[in-house]
């Protein structure tokens, strides 16, 4: 599992993760992700077209980053999920509370509403 | 064309878990099973196995886990067993959905993504005190 930063997108922060959100994967990634992101509390987009596998951990990270963000007044946007992933944020009805968007363009867009 | 039953065991750790997946993986490359099929085979193993290793300590004690993996034309079985905690998980309700990030529960999906991938869940206590799970995952 892998944190990639991209450039910024309208001033907005834009990164990439890539591999697996297991179990494995979210161990990894999730404090350096938090980190990076939760301290300044600056609204962030996620590039997930590279992420082939998210489970329960995932989801969990992903709902607990985006209520801290909220908490300082930032929001958290995911974007370019692959089907089976998008899948599984419909089952669980997360992208009903953190937005999920197809593209950047997009997901900048609910970050400036 | 479905191909032999696969059994896979190992201690219900990290380090375990790890070494588990693997020889799934390996078992679902033989059998050559991607897409959506393979994405839910994985996803039911990656919630059953992270919840025994995660809560099935009984005593202090690290839980044997053994998998068999039974492939069938029409469908893919998997037989969690294991020496932990009792655990039953067809009685647990699903979260409910929230209405906003802040009432939003941030546990409780490996399970409803269990049920969502799966056509059956049967669950006995066996009479030697383990917990026995099978779940039948259909192909799609």
């Amino acid at each position: 599992m892998q944190l990639q930063l991209g450039d910024e997108v309208e001033g907005v922060l834009n990164l990439s993760l890539v591999g697996r959100l297991d179990t494995p994967g979210v161990d990894i990634i999730e404090t350096p992700l938090t980190a990076r992101l939760v301290p300044r509390g600056a609204s962030a987009i996620i590039d997930l077209s590279q992420v082939t596998f998210v489970g329960s951990g995932g989801i969990r990270m992903f709902i607990t980053i985006a209520r801290a963000l909220g908490r300082k007044g930032g929001k958290l946007v995911l974007y370019g999920a692959q089907p089976l992933v998008a899948q599984v944020f419909e089952t669980t009805s997360l992208n009903q509370i953190v937005p999920v968007r197809s593209d950047a363009t997009a997901a900048v867009a609910v970050v400036r509403t | 064309m479905p191909g032999q039953r696969v059994e896979i065991a190992f201690a219900g750790t990290h380090a375990g878990f790890a070494r588990g997946f693997e020889r799934l993986r390996a078992a679902l490359d033989a059998e050559r099973l991607e897409g959506a099929t393979r994405y839910d085979v994985e996803l039911v193993f990656e919630e059953i196995v992270a919840n025994i290793v995660g809560h099935g300590a009984r005593n202090g004690c690290e839980p044997r886990v053994h998998v068999t993996l039974e492939p069938r034309p029409d469908s893919i079985v998997l037989i969690f067993a294991d020496d932990g905690v009792p655990f039953d998980p067809r009685g647990r309700p699903d979260p409910v959905i929230p209405k906003s990030l802040a009432e939003a529960r941030v546990g409780g999906f490996g399970l409803m993504l269990v049920r969502h991938a799966a056509s059956s869940l049967d669950y006995e206590r066996t009479a030697d005190d383990c917990n026995c799970l099978t779940v039948v995952v259909p192909r799609r």
